[in-house]
């Protein structure tokens, strides 16, 4: 069991630096199914792996590149923050069957938005 | 680029609300930072994730962490032993990324998404 959850972090930390993303989308189902875990603690465990600063390593490599806007990020680590905080209130009460179903409701979503940034960006400049 | 209050303001609310969907389901909310950094305020696609690398820096799910643990839904072990390759991963995903066409990637990513999105809804609600 150890090993199948130290190979999921490595996978998972794969497209946090292909995506720039946090990796929690990917392992919040995975914890789900693979590990078989209610949806409530596989999303409380998801925010204690987002707690230390594991997208550094990848950050570095897009610093190098200049592909960072410092300010942005700066005012989005701010509004993230406390948005995450009043979401997680919402999420409590919440019965877990509904929130996994809301959570997938979720990601549709964002695969969705992420599509079409893709469309657009085929189309306009490079 | 226009550089402004008015930019700044916007980038903090969609921030927010990436905020609020991050505390909800538990992740990091990047996924909905990058395309929305993209599509509202013209980032290319690398700088909206190098920019929303920056922003998962610090922790911003601490404040909702902690009212996750509260409720003792955090399983600390398997989260310990998740972080180091999520850190390794990182770093290889980072050099990846220079060479790789990200589009082509993020369809794949995006298809991805989808599917597991219907099957979470789907086992949750209808059966």
């Amino acid at each position: 069991m150890t090993i199948i959850i130290l190979l999921l972090g490595l996978g998972v930390g794969v497209l946090v630096g292909l995506l720039g993303i946090g990796g929690g989308v990917v392992l919040v189902p995975a914890m789900v199914y693979l590990l078989r875990m209610d949806q409530h603690l596989a999303q409380g465990t998801s925010l204690f792996i987002l707690l230390p600063p594991i997208g550094l390593g990848a950050l570095r490599e897009y610093w190098r590149q200049g592909q960072v806007d410092l300010r942005a990020g700066i005012l989005c680590a701010l509004g993230m923050l406390f948005g995450a905080y009043g979401g997680s209130l919402v999420a409590l009460p919440i019965p877990s069957r509904h929130l996994q179903g809301l959570f997938g409701c979720f990601l549709v979503l964002s695969a969705v938005l992420l599509w079409r940034k893709a469309e657009l960006k085929s189309k306009g400049r490079r | 680029m226009n550089e402004g209050i008015g930019r700044d303001a916007g980038i903090f609310l969609v921030a927010g609300l990436c905020g609020i969907a991050s505390g909800m389901f538990g992740i990091g909310g990047g996924v909905l930072l990058v395309p929305l950094l993209g599509l509202l305020f013209s980032f290319s696609q690398h700088r909206a994730q190098g920019t929303s690398l920056v922003a998962l820096i610090p922790p911003t799910g601490a404040l909702a962490l902690v009212a996750y643990a509260r409720d003792g839904f955090v399983s600390w072990r398997t989260g310990l032993f998740l972080i180091p390759g999520v850190f390794l991963g990182g770093i290889v995903g980072g050099k990846l990324a220079e060479n790789l066409q990200p589009r082509r990637m993020r369809q794949v990513f995006a298809g991805i998404l989808f599917a597991l999105g219907a099957w979470q809804a789907f086992s949750a609600w209808w059966r």
